[in-house]
């Protein structure tokens, strides 16, 4: 990517990077105590909410990893993203409400926080930790991978660094998102989520217009990239180009594992209050619906304009958003939309900096029976201890780590999703059940990902599944599954027992 | 009964979807198509339920639900006809169903119900106060 032969992107990279920094000294000054730090004080309003879980949502796989499957496999990848247009309503309607008021009742910081006052199971609550330091390093390592890749093709670090450029872009990388977290904890993480947030709806509007103005309008793009021969009509069939349980796979993954996902859940506990969920679906649902805008416009302009002539055939689908926003937006619009992007990857990331930190210092320990005595401190210490680790795992292990990043997704909705989405609403859900769910859709999802796409042991078998299932619906339908067996088997003489306070939220 | 119906729904159909990933069954595409789209439909059924029942909400409810099962149909039958087919808003009708139907209809549908509904149904000034009853209570308590 010839990007530095560009300096309006470097430059809007380098303001963008020092406007992150400001914040995060901002924010180091209202970070006074372990609540500030993992939830912000509670004192979030709806804007910076709606915003901020927008931003930890999307990652970079939006505007980058995103088009590029829609150049390789047509419409049908769109299901990952479409279910953003209800998925906040569903969250609203099925956890938000009671997690936003637990909140209120207990000094609840975290989704292992929920599921111990729900279920009174340490077993319950420790095992929601370990899924969420596992789906954490994965996750946080793939974006940390990424953000290493893009700081690198911005500043041209390859040239002059050889072999060290990607240690050294990502150790940058690492620099600010780890400056920021730590200082300014949850504080600068929503904060910088709204200013990125902001810059991602407003990059992905822009090159959607372009898109479109590039194709000639959404109609001729579509009858172009129909009568080719190298994409043809199946590109535009949603459920003709690939099998139905893939497509539906990704729909059903992408709704229902959104109800697990403890980045997104994180933001409801900081609200300062609980009305304002209200107009949380439209603020989320709305601003995610605009993101995803770019994805639908890149990913239809560039086979449109490989088929005219006007660009040459990708080799790598990764290629389709760099090379259209070098070729076809303004180089101060291609500076915000690269901005856009180190702004989708160092949100979500810093989500999970400071998720994997109180699972870290405060689940786990209390999993044992033991509480570490200055949270703030140690909070601290973590962000640092874990971004490191998560650089560093994924600098040496990269195949290993992108792989973990690809299903982290699953992993958490398949572990999380069941005991908190039913539990929290069907008081029958024993503790028992929790804990098998959340085994269930931990172990199933990791044994079955890893299966499905691992390179590094010849001779492991493949799991034995109909063409195109995804290992992550099979292991979200698993835990479902064993949440209500379990209930059915352990809950049949004796309803389980509920903490007062709980059960007064459960019935609201 | 709304509730109940939701649960049973949702306890029959993740074994089933479960199953489904593995069985090579002539219906088993267009069944697994029509349990996703309707699994998050029942969650919402089971969550906003109160005294078991949905009241107001089951109508936006069960519009949800057969919208989404609609545009599933549509897309299942329409497999194949991007060409032959007929076309609309730009994109052949399988393409506009899942663009217009699954992604864009929901959010207006979702979203304005949510909040038209909020104050009487999901979140009621007498839940606060009762709320705020409970724990000033247990505050006397000690």
């Amino acid at each position: 990517m010839p990007i530095l032969d560009k300096p309006a992107i470097v430059w809007t990279a380098i303001i963008y990077l020092a406007l992150v920094v400001v914040i995060g000294f901002w924010a180091a000054r209202r970070t006074r105590s372990a609540k500030d730090f993992f939830i912000a004080g509670q004192g979030i309003g709806l804007v910076v909410t709606g915003l901020a879980t927008m931003s930890a949502a999307f990652s970079g796989f939006v505007f980058i990893g995103g088009p590029g499957l829609t150049y390789s496999m047509g419409l049908a990848s769109m299901f990952i993203c479409i279910p953003v247009s209800f998925t906040a309503g569903l969250l609203c309607w099925v956890v938000a409400k009671r997690l936003r008021l637990l909140a209120g009742v207990r000094e609840i910081y975290t989704v292992p926080d929920v599921i111990y006052c729900r279920y009174r199971s340490r077993l319950a609550s420790g095992l929601a930790a370990t899924a969420v330091l596992v789906g954490t390093v994965g996750y946080l390592g793939a974006q940390l991978q990424a953000l290493g890749i893009l700081i690198e093709a911005i500043f041209g670090t390859r040239g002059p660094l050889g072999e060290w450029s990607l240690a050294v872009a990502m150790a940058l990388g690492l620099l600010v998102v780890v400056f920021y977290a730590t200082a300014g904890g949850m504080v600068a993480g929503v904060y910088t989520d709204l200013f990125q947030g902001t810059l991602m709806v407003g990059a992905a509007i822009a090159v959607f217009l372009y898109a479109l103005k590039a194709g000639g309008g959404l109609e001729p793009m579509a009858r172009t990239i129909a009568e080719s021969d190298r994409f043809g009509p199946g590109h535009l069939d949603p459920l003709g180009a690939v099998p139905v349980f893939m497509a539906m796979g990704f729909f059903l993954v992408f709704a229902v594992g959104t109800l697990g996902q403890p980045h997104m859940l994180h933001k409801f506990f900081m609200l300062d209050d609980p009305r304002k969920l209200k107009w949380v679906p439209l603020v989320v649902g709305g601003t995610q619906t605009l993101c995803v805008l770019i994805w639908l416009g890149i990913g239809l302009a560039v086979p449109s304009l490989v088929v005219v002539g006007r660009l040459a055939p990708l080799g790598n689908p990764d290629e389709a958003s760099p090379q259209f926003l070098l070729g076809f937006v303004p180089e101060v619009l291609g500076g915000l939309v690269f901005a856009g992007i180190l702004a989708a990857i160092m949100s979500t990331a810093d989500s999970f900096v400071n998720i994997g930190s109180a699972a870290l210092i405060r689940d786990l320990p209390k999993a044992f029976g033991r509480q570490v005595s200055d949270e703030l401190f140690w909070g601290r210490v973590a962000v640092v201890g874990i971004a490191v680790s998560a650089a560093v795992f994924a600098y040496l292990y990269g195949d290993l780590i992108a792989l973990l990043g690809t299903f982290a997704f699953g992993t958490f909705g398949a572990a999380l999703g069941p005991a908190l989405a039913v539990g929290l609403n069907w008081r029958r859900v024993t503790a028992a059940a929790a804990a098998a769910s959340i085994a269930t859709g931990m172990g199933v999802n990791l044994v079955l990902e890893f299966l499905a796409k691992q390179a590094f042991f010849e001779g492991l078998p493949r799991p034995p599944f109909q063409a195109g299932v995804l290992p992550a619906a099979v292991s979200l339908a698993a835990s479902f599954t064993v949440l209500f067996v379990v209930t059915w088997a352990t809950g049949r003489r004796r309803p389980p027992e509920i903490d007062e306070d709980v059960a007064v939220v459960m019935d609201l | 009964m709304a509730r109940r119906i939701a649960l049973l729904f949702l306890a029959l159909a993740s074994p089933l979807i479960l199953v489904l990933n593995f069985m090579p069954w002539p219906v088993a595409e267009t069944l697994f198509a029509v349990l996703v789209m309707g699994y998050p439909v029942a969650l919402i059924a089971m969550a906003v339920a109160r005294q078991g029942r949905v009241g107001p909400l089951g109508l936006p409810l069960l519009g949800l639900l057969i919208l989404l099962e609609g545009c599933a149909v549509g897309m299942l039958l329409l497999r194949g006809r991007v060409l032959d087919g007929p076309w609309f808003g730009g994109l052949p009708l399988a393409a506009a169903i899942q663009l217009y139907g699954v992604w864009l209809a929901p959010l207006l549908l979702v979203a304005l119900v949510y909040a038209l509904t909020f104050d009487r149904f999901a979140l009621r000034q007498e839940d606060l106060d009762r709320l705020g009853q409970f724990l000033r209570d247990r505050e006397d308590d000690g």
